[in-house]
Formats: C-alpha cells, sequence, structure tokens
C-alpha cells in the first residue's frame, strides 16, 4: 500500500512540465503546423496568385484571352 | 537546383572612350596654355579610381559566360513550348514533352526512364516583382518569385513543391546589392544556411567567399571564387572545401563567336573533367557545340524559322558509355 502511494506520489511529478517546457513544445508543435499549411497553401494557390496579379495589370487583358488558344 | 537564372547576354562593353578634341585657342593663347594630350589614352594606363569600382556580378553567377556557352539544355526526345503574352508583364505557357529522362545512377550504367508529360505556365514580368510557375500534370509546382524590397535588396524565392512528402525543396534568398560588393544570405529546407560575398578589387577583377551549413546532416563548407573579365574574355577560379577546384575561360573571338574551356577537379572523387566548346551566335540561328575530356560530344542548335518560331536541335553522344540523345523541338512565342 505504500509503495504504490508512493508510486502514484511519484507520477503525477515527472508528467508536470515547467512552464518555458510547455512554451517550447507548443511553439514547436505550432510552427510545423503553420510550415504544413503553408506548403499546401503555397502548393495550391501560387499559379491562381499569378494569374490574379496578372490579370490586375494594365493593360488588362479579357477572360476569353485567359482561356482561349490563340 | 532550380531552372536556370534568366539567361542575360554577356555585360555590354563599357562605352568607349570620347576622342579628347583639340583646343580650339587662338594660336596666341596655344603658345601660351600647356598643351593638353590628344587622342584616347589607350597607350597610357588610366589612373583607376579605387572608390567608384563597378558592381560585381553575384556570386552564383560568376561562370555565366561559360555556362551559357558549354551547359545549353541538351534533351532527348520531343519539346513543344508555346508561350502565349496576354500583356507586357503576363504571360501564359503551355509545354508538352516526350521522351526520356536521365535519372543518376551509382553505377555505370545510365538508367532512362521514358517520360511524358505536360506542364502548365504563368509568369508576371515586372521590373519590381517577377513570378514565375510552372504546374506539370502530376501536381509538381516549381515556383519562382524575385521581389525588389528597396532598390538594393532584394528577395527570391525559388521552390520546387510536390505531393509526395519530404521531397519538397524551397530556398529563400536576400540579395544586397552595395557599390562595389553584393552580399546574400540563403535559407533553404532541410535547415539550409548559406551567405556569400562578393567584392570588386579592380575594375576588371572581383573576389568573392561563401559559407554554407547544412543542418539535417551536420556539415559546413567555406569557398573561395575569383572572376577576372575585359571586354574579351572572362576567367573565373572557383575553389570549394567541398574539395572541387573549378576554372573557367571564355574568348569573345568576335560578336558572333566565342569560345568558353572549362575543368574541373573532384578530391574527393578523384575525378578531372575538361571540355572545349564553341558559340555561334547568328542572325538566324544559335549554334553551340562542345566536346568532353570523357569524349562525349555535344551540339544544341537554335534556329529561328519566323519571327518568335524556333525549331531546336539536340544532340549528345558518349561512344564509351554508348548511350546516343537526339532531341528535336519547336518553341512557340518569346
Amino acid at each position: 500500500m505504500a509503495s504504490t502511494a508512493a508510486e502514484k506520489g511519484k507520477a503525477p511529478a515527472d508528467t508536470e512540465e515547467t512552464a518555458p517546457a510547455i512554451a517550447a513544445r507548443l511553439a514547436a508543435e505550432w510552427t510545423t503546423w503553420a510550415m504544413k499549411n503553408a506548403k499546401v497553401v503555397a502548393h495550391y494557390g501560387f499559379i491562381p496568385l499569378v494569374i490574379l496579379v496578372g490579370m490586375n495589370s494594365e493593360p488588362k487583358p479579357r477572360l476569353a484571352q485567359l482561356l482561349s488558344p490563340i | 537546383m532550380g531552372s536556370a537564372a534568366s539567361a542575360a547576354a554577356p555585360p555590354p562593353p563599357p562605352p568607349a572612350q570620347p576622342q579628347m578634341a583639340a583646343p580650339s585657342y587662338g594660336l596666341g593663347l596655344a603658345g601660351i596654355l600647356p598643351s593638353k594630350p590628344e587622342g584616347d589614352d589607350k597607350k597610357e594606363v588610366e589612373k583607376v579610381d579605387y572608390l567608384n569600382l563597378p558592381c560585381p556580378v553575384p556570386f552564383e553567377e560568376i561562370q555565366r559566360e561559360a555556362l551559357m556557352s558549354l551547359k545549353p539544355e541538351l534533351f532527348e526526345g520531343l519539346r513543344f513550348d508555346f508561350t502565349k503574352g496576354l500583356n507586357q508583364k503576363f504571360s501564359l505557357s503551355h509545354s508538352v514533352f516526350m521522351g526520356s529522362l536521365e535519372v543518376p545512377s551509382q553505377s555505370s550504367e545510365t538508367i532512362k526512364v521514358p517520360t511524358a508529360h505536360y506542364e502548365f505556365g504563368a509568369n508576371f514580368l515586372d521590373p519590381k516583382l517577377i513570378l514565375v510557375g510552372r504546374v506539370m500534370t502530376d501536381g509538381r509546382l516549381n515556383a519562382r518569385v524575385k521581389c525588389d524590397l528597396t532598390d538594393d535588396l532584394t528577395l527570391k524565392i525559388n521552390a520546387q513543391l510536390t505531393h509526395e512528402p519530404h521531397y519538397s525543396q524551397g530556398m529563400f534568398n536576400f540579395d544586397y546589392k552595395g557599390t562595389d560588393y553584393r552580399a546574400q544570405f540563403q535559407i533553404g529546407n532541410n535547415a539550409f544556411y548559406g551567405a556569400n560575398y562578393m567584392q570588386s578589387v579592380t575594375p576588371n577583377l572581383s573576389m568573392g567567399t561563401e559559407i554554407f551549413w547544412l543542418g539535417h546532416q551536420r556539415k559546413s563548407g567555406i569557398g573561395f571564387a575569383s572572376r577576372y573579365n575585359t571586354d574579351k574574355m572572362v576567367g573565373t577560379l572557383q575553389v570549394a572545401s567541398t574539395g572541387i577546384v573549378a576554372l573557367s575561360y571564355v574568348q569573345k573571338v568576335s560578336e558572333k563567336v566565342s569560345l568558353a574551356s572549362d575543368f574541373m577537379y573532384n578530391h574527393m572523387s578523384k575525378d578531372v573533367t575538361s571540355s572545349f566548346g564553341y558559340d555561334y551566335m547568328l542572325r538566324q540561328c544559335r549554334l553551340r557545340g562542345k566536346i568532353d575530356s570523357n569524349g562525349v560530344v555535344a551540339a544544341y542548335l537554335e534556329e529561328r524559322l519566323n519571327m518568335g518560331v524556333n525549331f531546336l536541335l539536340s544532340a549528345e553522344l558518349d561512344h564509351s558509355k554508348k548511350n546516343y540523345k537526339f532531341g528535336f523541338g519547336m518553341t512557340i512565342g518569346e
């Protein structure tokens, strides 16, 4: 009984993290999440971005010119 | 990695020294005033203003002339490129390729993979902002961004993104251009950090250095480079701690012809390669040919059939490895 109580007393102390460690872990997780999503956004959105910037430059080309082969 | 940098022509020669006109004084004054030296001072050495040197070529472009002449984009198969301009700055491109691509292999056998792909591209070219994107049918995206943040600071982004995980690559470059120096800082994926610096030492000579650090493999390296160029010739030397020594020499024989030679020594693999090539830039065509110390002979012809229509022929013969590559293609549009 005493040994199990001692084990229970020890276990929460090991799983507790100090505040800076929690902050570092969260920062690493969020930057990884941000980089993964930035890569997906860049992959799908780069060509549409170039087309958007191009269609809004002067003189504005027409949509028909974008889609037709001549 | 990444597509070749915009293939600019070699820098134009500096404007010719204007002939000094004869002093138009009366005969009486000419006797009193000291006579000015007549004619141009080509025989005398001009006084070099060391505080006013020209800006050097960027570090990654010191071998630009040699690479343009000796390393054309040889291909095997059919290539068709169509570029449609919608306005001065914006254009779309459609590109078809059907042929074999070589896969680098460890053994001496070359592995060729027959491929066919269609690539759609969009380009926006502005003096301050360049956006170039190319996407293939299998989802691979090749993106290049060049943005002038201020007059002297430029941001360049070069990325190849794929759907397969861990195969994407990206590189951010910050370039700073000073009066007679250039500095660049690079950040890439796999924790790659690099920096290089190039300084003009005399009007013809520029020297530079680079360092890089690969985080994931804990490798670092340092290198030195120097470039000497005049109107007629360019000579470069590059030494790196990865054990590579590279020299190149390009001589502009006339407006239309230039000859180039290149020497590379790899200390780690004890590999020595030397090549010699020519570049004929004629009115209707551009012909480049080269021969290698490995016995490889290559040629690349771009023939201008009409305004905006170019016909391409590419050939590479390697008798020792029995690897023969012939390609033909057409490029419509700029």
